[in-house]
């Protein structure tokens, strides 16, 4: 039995040396899992503290009345349809719906804030983004030219992106106030008004401060888009005779597709979570006329110190928003190239 | 970029029409370029106008004065604000680097169990709208008695799907026929990631880099959650709160605003490509 033993010694030190490899190689062999792993670990543990675990925390705040200040909270409990559940948040944010009051609630911010507040914002998003999105495919146009001084023009557009969000709401609180520089124009036609301190106007103001700010950003999109249209659509148009507008309209613009669709996606996203620039410009008011959802939730949770309500609404926002940011996922995951 | 009419027969660069057109062209984008600009311009005049008003204020103020500026240094701790901001701006760049070439490099060019499912982990926090994470995580700092401190401001910053995004792309482009060889020449997987790749990576850095270094230190939203005494404020949140003492005080809320978008332009004009390139690659803006 010699042989055997033989054998079997063999076999048990390739064990042996498997299974230490496949302690730190529990897959096919040419990969290295530890340092994969060892160099994940710094970011892994700042994601679970930051991102993901503060997801489930949210989540479990917003089931709960949480006291900051003992730090413990207790079960926000109401009855729905007869079965006890911790969703009193959910409910003291959505309640009363607003066809139970005949809509007032969208008109008047006395009713339920949330749903005015909500409205503010879609009403931010209906205007803001179609102005910008029609206003930086113009101005690419314009600037993708055969034109002097490019560089300077673009960054002049450009600049405003770069604001901090109080800096704009700031300046521009300043432009529009009742002694301002605006008014200073509009005085001698008679158009001169308390733009923030009107609540008729101040959400306009805001959207003005948005398409100032989001034009820009919207543009560099555009600019890169126009690049990536082959000159031989164009030669094919004025071969088959079309204008200069039929070009732009048959040619340029339908073959930004993508362009369009990330920018949307991008914009709709953004101007959902307008946050600096109301609370900076009106804090929100006067009569919560510039009180977007974010600004809601800023204020319930941290300047009336009601987290779980504030996680509620967070929440609440996370679903409207959710297929856009899935939109914006995907489309970060397709711009992949691997050699 | 189309041809333009006149690289064809038929159109001349001169007549009415093409001057018409030109001017119509440039009225437009140069009157446009004035009137995005024009409010910087008027931030600066009225820092340097002593009692402003729109009545008062020339587009060329006649008798400038620093006054604003004396007393906002004078009254407010604009040191503190401005070594606040850069500590918070500065850690956040520097954390980020580090971390996200270390996460972005193993996750273009190692090959480890459960590689594309981290990275969906890590990317998939890109959908989750910054409140949804800033209540629990304020929350949770505040048990760790972290509200008001530096590392309170910094840490939450540092997890950035972003940038890991970014340099993971990156890495992805360069052949792996150049690691193959350092290993094959006996370096580890760390000596093939400093010696070979972290070289060649040094442009998207600089982009990473000063797009998140321009990022943070115009980011409004968190530090005005975690900081609650203006020894602890950053630029954006020291304006609000001046804006809100000063309110009637023009003179002296635009030469804090002045104070606060100067390094950023300049900034900007030196580094516009990396900035913008870092936006496009991202798509996020402020």
């Amino acid at each position: 039995m010699a042989v055997d033993d033989k054998t079997d010694s063999v076999t048990v030190r390739q064990r042996i040396s498997r299974l230490s490899e496949s302690i730190t190689n529990f897959g096919h062999a040419d990969q290295n899992n530890l340092a994969g792993l060892l160099l994940l670990l710094p970011n892994f543990v700042v994601f679970s503290l930051f991102l993901l675990g503060p997801v489930l925390f949210a989540l479990f705040l917003s089931t709960q009345n949480w006291n900051v200040f003992t730090s413990s909270g207790e079960w926000a409990w109401t009855t729905l349809f007869g079965v006890r559940l911790p969703i009193q948040n959910y409910v003291e944010v959505l309640t009363p719906w607003p066809w139970e009051n005949n809509w007032a609630s969208l008109r008047s911010p006395s009713y339920n804030l949330w749903w005015f507040a909500l409205r503010n914002t879609i009403a931010y998003v209906i205007v803001v983004v179609p102005a910008q999105i029609v206003g930086a495919f113009f101005l690419a146009l314009a600037l993708d030219m055969r034109i002097r001084g490019k560089k300077p023009l673009r960054a002049a557009y450009f600049m405003p992106v770069m604001l901090t969000s109080a800096a704009s709401g700031v300046i521009w609180r300043w432009l529009l106030a009742n002694n301002g520089v605006v008014n200073e124009f509009l005085r001698p036609f008679g158009l001169a008004n308390a733009w923030a301190n009107d609540p008729g106007t101040a959400l306009g103001s805001l959207m003005l401060i948005g398409l100032w700010g989001g034009i820009g950003f919207n543009m560099i999109f555009y600019l890169a888009g126009l690049q990536s249209i082959p000159e031989e659509l164009y030669e094919a148009a004025r071969i088959d005779g079309a204008t200069g507008w039929q070009r732009i309209k048959e040619v340029t613009w339908p073959n930004l597709r993508n362009t369009h669709f990330f920018v949307i996606v991008l914009s709709i996203i953004g101007t959902f979570q307008v946050f600096g620039i109301a609370l900076v410009f009106a804090r929100g008011g006067p009569y919560h006329a510039t009180t977007t959802t974010v600004v809601l939730i800023y204020q319930t949770a941290f300047e009336n110190s009601n987290y779980g309500e504030g996680a509620a609404m967070a929440f609440i926002l996370f679903a409207i928003v959710f297929v856009f940011s899935y939109y914006q996922y995907q489309l970060n995951q397709q711009n992949e190239v691997s050699y | 970029m189309p041809r333009s009419n006149y690289d064809y027969p038929g159109y001349e660069r001169s007549g009415t029409t093409y001057w018409t057109k030109t001017t119509i062209l440039y009225a437009g984008v140069i009157g446009g370029a004035l009137l995005w600009s024009l409010p910087f311009w008027w931030m600066l005049a009225t820092s340097i106008t002593a009692n402003p008003s729109a009545a008062s204020i020339k587009l060329l103020p006649s008798n400038p004065t620093l006054e604003h500026f004396q007393t906002l240094f004078r009254t407010q701790p604009i040191g503190k604000w401005f070594l606040n901001t850069i500590v918070f701006a500065g850690s956040v760049t520097a954390f980020n680097l580090v971390f996200d070439s270390l996460a972005g490099y193993a996750l273009a060019k190692v090959d480890f169990v459960g590689r594309e499912k981290f990275f969906l982990l890590f990317m998939s926090t890109m959908m989750i709208p910054a409140m949804v994470t800033l209540i629990p995580v304020y929350v949770f700092l505040a048990e760790l008695g972290w509200v008001n401190t530096y590392q309170g401001l910094i840490a939450p910053m540092i997890a950035n799907p972003i940038g890991i995004f970014l340099l993971r792309q990156h890495f992805k482009g360069m052949p792996s026929a150049l690691g193959d060889a350092a290993k094959i020449d006996g370096c580890n997987e760390l000596q093939t990631f400093y010696k070979v790749y972290l070289p060649l990576a040094k442009p998207a850095l600089a982009t990473l880099g000063i797009y998140t270094f321009i990022m943070t230190w115009n980011n409004f939203q968190w530090p005005l959650i975690i900081s609650s005494s203006d020894q602890m404020y950053t630029l954006p949140v020291a304006l609000f709160s001046v804006r809100n003492q000063f309110f009637t005080e023009w003179g002296l809320v635009m030469a804090a605003a002045a104070i606060i978008v100067m390094p950023v332009i300049l900034v900007f004009l030196s580094a516009q490509r990396y900035f913008i390139r870092g936006m496009t690659l991202s798509g996020v803006k402020g």
